[in-house]
């Protein structure tokens, strides 16, 4: 029996290097896991098991030859708004259930060359549109921490796979913190790279302007190396950048951290705040220096993300029209080409979806698009200068990643606001582009709190080291 | 809020969308609920500021003039209704049109 738990990239390197076992053998003890232990948690909405079988025999040939890369015979997830070629791609919604992706995403594309082995599809919220995985359009995630809570989202299902030593790593996607709320909630890491820094293409839009692709895993030098492996400017991604990350010097004697006086306030859950707290300490009793910070925009930043956010998904997803992807109402009988769009969309979307699709329509209108969209594009300068003036005086900032505990299931379907508010520390960073991580920093119970280490657009390097001094030396 | 109460049927048909009767009001009271939120933004006086719509500032990304070949058979087996392999779809412009 090969012992998955908590089995980290260089781990499995080591152990796949000294032929304790194979990639298909290591391969075959996860699919027999996820088949075990998954109906409870249903993170994987499909397992692609002939694709992982043959990846595998790819990595044990690379090994055998000592052609191994970073990644190669590491078992991952792909959170099913990220295209395979040849599987399934849902984005979690009705409208897609039977798409079967025809190319694969850049980031499969350098997985896939690097030997790794995908294991299947994780669940999300529809379109990724959520913060607890709960508006999945097939069933919600459970939290492995406690099975009656969220895992949080829209990367939930990645998420509570990693957590469930069902695969070493997963990626996810972010666009309002979809990687680092989900990674909080279940008490793993998870980081948000810098805007550009890697390939949209292939992911199944919803906000384009601030979708990104990220890694989640165990541990930061995970995420580092997962990082590393698909990053890079992309012909297909004409916002892709080649940007390399800053090289850094770190040195917590030298370390100035912000902690913004904003993410401290009303509606933080003391819980959170005091471990935070403990957190920003221990650096400082290390020698780092702390510094209040203000960031005074902060307040604004949700409901401008609920403008513009909204406003691009509108306009993404007008391309589903039930005619091109797949077949949503069998035996269409209407006698126009309007009512059949009106017919193939309204079954095909969920409610959710449906709702920010008229949010978004509503305020691109006419007579609406100065009031709201306009004037979001505004704010979303300002917020941008917060962090320009913050990072003058600061290397890094650090903060609460939510202001919630991991909450039960149901709990917030009723109140859509009250879930948005979930959002409200990890949105900022969509809107100004910037890279930010969450690590689980305590716990309440069995359930987990995540630090949110915050840096200036393309100094991942600074956010790897400042998380890995506390992941190796903090104790929780 | 009276001024954020929008007309749900109007902004569903603009976007494709029927919303049932019985859900009318439910979407209704959430869209005052967020757009009462969203209205915080209308204190900000913000004229003078310039808009960002893109946060990589990037202009005129070009590439190569070269085409891609896409296997046209996966593409078309993703179709729900063709003829001939041509996607098939409804009439769109009508005899009296």
């Amino acid at each position: 029996m090969i012992d998955l738990t908590n089995l980290t990239i260089e781990k499995a390197k080591q152990a796949l290097k000294n032929k304790e076992y194979s990639a298909i053998e290591l391969t075959k003890a996860y699919l027999d896991k996820i088949k075990e232990q998954d109906k409870e948690i249903k993170s994987y909405l499909a397992i692609t098991e002939d694709l992982a079988l043959a990846q595998a025999v790819k990595a044990d040939r690379m090994i055998a030859n000592h052609e191994e890369k970073a990644l190669t015979g590491i078992p991952c997830a792909i959170k099913d708004n990220i295209m395979i070629k040849g599987e399934k791609c849902t984005a979690g919604s009705k409208f897609l259930e039977n798409y079967i992706a025809p190319y694969d995403a850049t980031v499969i594309e350098k997985l896939k060359e690097q030997g790794a082995i995908i294991l299947g599809k994780t669940n999300l919220d529809e379109f990724a549109m959520g913060s607890s995985c709960e508006n999945s359009a097939f069933f919600p995630t459970k939290n492995p921490n406690d099975l009656e809570r969220v895992p949080g989202g829209s990367s939930g299902g990645s998420a509570a796979a990693v957590a469930a030593d069902l695969c070493v790593f997963a990626l996810g996607s972010d666009t309002g913190g979809s990687i680092r709320e989900p990674a909080s909630f279940c008490g793993i890491s998870g980081i948000k790279p810098t805007y550009g820094t890697v390939s949209r293409y292939g992911l199944i839009a919803y906000a384009s302007s601030l979708d990104q692709i990220g890694p989640l895993a165990k541990n930061t030098e995970d995420c580092q190396i997962v990082f590393e492996a698909i990053r890079g400017k992309d012909k297909y991604d004409s916002t892709s950048l080649e940007q390399v990350s800053k090289n850094c010097e770190f040195d917590i004697k030298k370390l100035k951290i912000g902690v913004p006086k904003e993410y401290f306030g009303q509606g933080l859950d003391p819980v959170i705040k005091k471990a935070v707290n403990q957190a920003i300490d221990f650096y400082k009793q290390n020698g780092a220096e702390i510094i209040e910070i203000n960031l005074p925009y902060t307040d604004y930043a949700l409901a401008c993300y609920y403008i513009i956010a909204p406003a691009e998904a509108s306009a993404n997803l007008a391309r589903f029209d039930g005619i091109r992807y797949s077949e949503i109402v069998e035996g269409d009988k209407s006698n126009n080409l309007i009512q059949t769009y009106l017919q193939n969309r309204t079954a095909g979307f969920g409610k959710e979806v449906k709702k920010r699709i008229m949010l978004g329509t509503y305020t691109l209108s006419a007579g609406y698009y100065d009031a709201y969209y306009k004037k979001a594009l505004k704010v979303r300068t300002l917020i941008k200068k917060d962090f320009e003036e913050a990072f003058k005086k600061v290397d890094v900032i650090l903060g609460p990643t939510s202001p919630l505990l991991p909450f039960k299931i149901g709990e917030k379907t009723h109140d859509p606001l009250a879930m948005y508010l979930a959002d409200i520390y990890t949105v900022s960073l969509n809107l100004a582009g910037l890279p930010g991580m969450s690590i689980p920093c305590g716990y309440e119970g069995r359930l987990p709190i995540g630090l949110q280490i915050i840096a200036p657009s393309f100094e991942e390097n600074i956010i790897f080291e400042t998380a890995n001094f506390l992941q190796k030396k903090y104790d929780i | 809020m009276d001024s954020n109460k929008i007309d749900v049927k109007k902004i569903a048909s603009l976007a494709y969308l029927t919303i049932a009767e019985d859900e009318l009001k439910n979407f209704e009271e959430q869209f005052s609920s967020i757009l009462a939120y969203v209205d915080k933004l209308k204190e900000l006086e913000i004229s003078e500021i310039k808009e960002t719509s893109n946060i990589t500032q990037a202009e005129n990304v070009f590439r190569e003039d070269k085409e891609t070949i896409f296997n046209n058979e996966d593409l078309l087996s993703l179709l729900p209704h063709k003829k001939n392999n041509y996607l098939e779809v409804k009439k769109i412009l009508n005899n009296n049109d």
